[in-house]
């Protein structure tokens, strides 16, 4: 028998038991991100995933292992800051031959590290992000990083940010703002869903420090 | 027109707009729009409509319901105004938008929690009804609208741009997020390439790393500057060994990337060689004779792209340009 094979049939017994059905995997499945035929424990751990991942190319971070610690039930990963390598950019996703989706997955675990300090810890210096949204119904590039952004982009970056409104007056574009009433009904729409509560408590974290 | 599986609308079109476009790269707009108008594609924008969360929803900062209840929110204006077709012009919004009307249509319990948070709040009007938009057909990027309306895009030629070396690169979160429906491939991406072909500009057939994303990574670009940019490197350096005049784009996010960053990787690698970075609808609406400055609105971007309109004999006034810093 070869070692596919194998795999196929630990993790085949894996999906027909039901003996933990409260495991890393099944909260995975269970979370709203998950789409119903997220092929998560059809995972066969070829690393097909890893061979195209830019962040493991690029850093310790190795895709294929995310899964296989998920699949072993090790919550660690939750606080493990390697999760937070991962570039969002679907490419296992769009290669695995089971249908699971690291990429999915790496979002969900960030969120479960976002229950806790740990992940609001990671996400704080994005909240200007959040306020920009709660104030205008749009996002902006974070304000934290500007700093580095100047020196990366140069002055020509800095005289656009001043000079945005001419720019696409002179292009005859209408202006990028929300209508007021428009604004104001985003900024219930997150009061009542509770983003605002979110947001707090983010916050709260970063204060905190 | 071409012949495809999935539904392209050419009317009742919402532009859906872009926070990236619209404060980084506002001729990306202003040339959709052009190249929509020469077209004859009916469409409208709507300052009702909020921004997708997108960049926000992959900096993790906003959670799933949160992001799916503006785009039941959006939704409603679209469907009120009788423009539910959604075309957006980054592929970020295009998977976001699908992703939540496939939740919104599929997940019963977080629509009502949705719908039920409406109601308490006085916000009635924007309550979802399972199946009011269809995330395959109701939601197209515009270039599946340029590539499907692409026979006609020569009719209007006003400059001839076949001296080009171009290279495209294809957004994933078009590509790979809903792959299902994506045009032309998704692992050796080509739509964008099957455009320039119509107006007798071919791409390069191929590239090392074409099918890799920018590396703009969301967070990554931000908090993790380096690991960001040793990705885009490896495509970087590839497009420098085949010279090429200029890469096209489909999504603000990639733009950034390689144009924002240019001189940055320029260092990085030590490897020197010019070249534009571009939206495919930029590049169209060269072609159909728009003004650089005042449609493609080429002073946005961080490299010039004079030398291109050198190369292609377009006369300019670079005076128009008040934003890059001259050395004269
Ligand atoms: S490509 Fe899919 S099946 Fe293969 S290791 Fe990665 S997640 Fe598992
Ligand atoms: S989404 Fe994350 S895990 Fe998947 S290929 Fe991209 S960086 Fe790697």
């Amino acid at each position: 028998m070869d070692y596919g094979c194998v795999i196929l049939k630990k993790l085949g017994r894996r999906e027909m038991t039901n003996e933990s059905e409260d495991d890393l995997a099944h909260k995975i499945l269970k979370d709203i991100k998950a789409p119903s035929d997220l092929g998560l424990l059809r995972c066969v751990q070829c690393g097909l995933c890893t061979s195209m991942c830019p962040a493991s190319r690029h850093s310790e971070y190795d895709a294929r292992e995310i899964i296989k610690r998920v699949l072993d039930n090790d919550e660690s990963i939750i606080e493990d800051e390697i999760i937070w390598n991962c570039f969002y950019c679907y490419t296992c996703h769009s290669v695995c031959p089971v249908g699971n989706s690291v990429c999915e997955v790496n979002q969900i675990l960030r969120q479960m590290a976002i229950d806790k300090d740990v992940g609001k810890k990671q996400i704080e210096s994005f909240m200007s992000f959040a306020d920009s949204f709660l104030e205008e119904g749009l996002g902006i590039i974070p304000k934290e990083y500007h700093g580095q952004l100047k020196i990366d982009y140069g002055k020509h970056w800095e005289n656009l940010q001043e000079n945005l409104q001419e720019v696409r007056e002179e292009l005859g574009l209408d202006s990028m703002f929300l209508l007021p009433e428009a604004k104001e009904s985003v900024d219930k729409t997150l009061d009542a869903i509770g983003f605002k509560k979110r947001v707090d408590s983010i916050k709260e974290v970063r204060n905190r420090k | 027109m071409v012949d495809v599986d999935k539904f392209i609308p050419t009317e009742n079109i919402t532009l859906f707009r872009s926070c990236l476009v619209s404060a980084e790269y506002p001729g990306v707009e202003a040339s959709t729009k052009f190249v929509f108008d020469k077209l004859g594609v009916e469409y409208v924008i709507d300052r009702n409509q909020s921004c997708c969360t997108g960049l926000g929803h992959y900096y993790d900062i906003f959670d799933e319901l949160s992001t799916t209840a503006l785009a039941a929110r959006n939704f409603s204006y679209a469907i009120r105004n009788n423009h539910k077709q959604y075309v957006p012009m980054c592929a970020t919004c295009y998977a976001i938008l699908k992703t939540s009307a496939k939740i919104l249509n599929e997940k019963d319990d977080v629509r009502e929690e949705i719908n039920k948070a409406f109601r308490e709040n006085g916000l009635e009007e924007f309550q979802y009804n399972k199946g009011d938009i269809d995330p395959r057909d109701d939601i197209t990027h515009v270039v599946d609208v340029l590539y499907y309306l692409k026979d006609k895009i020569p009719e209007f030629k006003k400059r001839d741009i076949s001296n080009l070396t171009i290279a495209t690169h294809h957004g994933c979160h078009y590509c790979k997020v809903h792959y299902n429906d994506t045009l032309c491939g998704y692992r050796n991406p080509e739509i964008i390439d099957k455009i320039c072909e119509v107006m007798e500009a071919p791409a390069l057939q191929w590239y090392d790393h074409k099918p890799r994303h920018c590396g703009s990574g969301f967070r990554q670009r931000y908090a993790n500057r380096e690991l960001s940019l040793d990705a885009t490197v490896d495509k970087f350096e590839s497009l420098h060994k085949e010279k090429v005049d200029v890469l096209l784009v489909m999504c603000p996010n990639c733009q950034l990337q390689f144009d924002r960053y240019e001189q940055v990787l320029e260092d990085m690698t030590g490897d020197k060689h010019y070249f534009a970075v571009m939206n495919i609808a930029q590049l169209v609406a060269l072609y159909m004779g728009a003004d650089p400055y005042k449609v493609l609105g080429i002073q946005t971007h961080t490299v010039n792209v004079e030398p291109l309109l050198d190369k292609l004999g377009i006369e300019y006034d670079s005076t128009e340009d008040t934003l890059h810093v001259r050395n004269e």
